[in-house]
């Protein structure tokens, strides 16, 4: 699934409008849900921070 | 139980209008904004036409930082063309002027609740609206009313709970980072923008002066031509090379929708506004002059629209898109062609351009003829251009 490195994140919400699954949520800060997240990484290739990667599941 | 007449969800500048004009029209009007502050890091290049901010909204001296009187692109190959016949063009104080609106909605009696992320909103059984939301102790907090108003911003997701498909095409979005630059190279009066697959694929770069020595400088990447983190990579080289030395504060980034704005803007008792709404200038990336007006005529329409007995007219909030179609639609949809057509053109078809541009006396350039120059250039399309001008 997709992960967030909150230490890079800037939380401007870019990941969230692109997400067709609606999986990423912004609260308090930026979580994404494993349950929904397709891992499809459009996400990932817009953020302009780099703050989004995939990661296998343990 | 928190019940109003209408709930405006975001205190950006499209939501703190809104219910302005709601408060105005007399209802009981709650603003509800996700941060302790609105508008807090400012998530924009702060340029805006002084035609376009006017239509809706007379500034406040304070809010102006600077007035811009010329313009400049640079091609990819690095040729300039001065536009010396710019309108009359202003760079803000957003943070001021965000603060300001969400304090002018607050006096003209809407409530606002910040710190307050809404998390799920839905129709009650009653034909009204129910928003859920979490306050700042982690407490789950209930809103309802007969009309919600969604200016929650291009990361919007409560349209969806209206049936509204809310996901932006890659192709439509700008993933943009920006920040704040104090160097003494930094012309006081002039725009200056950066275009080509090396500046910022798909987008253009911009160095706006905001006064005092400094300057926006920021960058848009059209996310189908995007990798994670290229915008902060080419911005903060640009701003190496450009700006060496130079003090860098306030980096940060953000999206731009640039499709189409969204259709219906109303459902049953619901609307939306500014970025939700995708009210932007595909060709600049430009908003606010929009989402002001979008968030007005939405406040003031909703306000209109209750009948005696409390209860709303959901027809008639149709007037609100209406109202949008016939002042900016028409316009936002010109952009949008635009800006499809644009992404069409390659490094040496910019190039081509601006060398024409660059032998031609300054004072007359103005925007309308770089693009008349590059349809021009590119005579198949100009039978497209015909139609979208139709």
């Amino acid at each position: 699934m997709t992960v967030i490195d909150p230490k890079r994140c800037d939380e401007c919400g870019t990941c969230i409008s692109v997400c067709p699954s609606d999986a990423i949520v912004i609260e308090r800060a930026v979580s994404i849900s494993a349950l929904k997240c397709a891992s499809c990484g459009a996400c990932i290739s817009v953020c302009p921070f780099g703050a989004l990667s995939l990661e296998e599941k343990k | 139980m928190n019940d109003y007449d209408i709930i405006v969800v975001g205190a950006g500048p499209a939501g703190a209008m809104a219910a302005m004009s709601a408060a105005e029209g007399g209802r009981r009007v709650c603003l509800i904004e996700r941060k302790a502050k609105a508008g807090v890091p400012v998530r924009c290049g702060e340029g805006v036409g002084y035609r376009g901010l006017t239509l809706t909204l007379e500034p406040r001296p304070e809010w102006i930082r600077a007035t811009v009187t010329r313009a400049r692109m640079v091609s990819p190959s690095g040729i300039a063309v001065d536009i010396g016949n710019v309108d009359k063009s202003w760079v803000l104080d957003r943070e001021r002027m965000d603060a300001d609106l969400v304090g002018m909605a607050v006096e003209k009696g809407a409530e606002l609740i910040a710190s307050t992320p809404i998390v799920s909103a839905e129709k009650t059984w009653s034909n009204r609206y129910r928003a859920v939301g979490v306050d700042g102790k982690g407490a789950e907090v209930e809103f309802t009313a007969g009309c919600l108003i969604l200016a929650d911003g291009v990361e919007s997701r409560l349209a969806r709970c209206f049936g509204w498909e809310t996901a932006l095409r890659p192709s439509d979005i700008e993933t943009c980072a920006f920040a704040r630059v104090k160097s003494d190279c930094i012309e006081p009066d002039c725009c200056v923008f950066y275009t080509g697959r090396a500046a910022a694929p798909g987008g253009y770069l911009w160095i706006f002066p905001r006064g005092g020595g400094e300057a926006n400088v920021g960058l848009g990447v059209i996310g189908s031509r995007c990798r994670a983190g290229l915008p902060r990579e080419l911005l903060l080289s640009f701003i190496n090379r450009q700006f060496p030395g130079s003090k860098v504060t306030g980096l940060h980034c953000g999206g731009v929708p640039v499709g189409k704005w969204a259709r219906p803007l109303v459902r049953g008792g619901v609307m939306l506004v500014g970025d939700a709404a995708r009210q932007v200038n595909a060709i600049n990336g430009a908003g606010l002059a929009y989402s002001l007006y979008a968030g007005k005529a939405a406040g003031a329409v909703a306000a209109k629209s209750f009948r005696s007995d409390g209860s709303v007219n959901h027809k008639a909030l149709l007037e609100y898109q209406r109202a949008w179609a016939k002042n900016f639609g028409k316009q936002q949809e010109r952009s949008f062609a635009l800006k499809e057509f644009i992404m069409s053109a390659d490094d040496a078809f910019l190039d081509k351009i601006a060398e024409s541009l660059s032998k031609e006396d300054a004072r007359k350039v103005n925007y309308l003829r770089v693009f008349m120059r590059a349809f021009a250039s590119k005579p198949a399309l100009l039978l497209k251009a015909f139609r979208l001008f139709k």
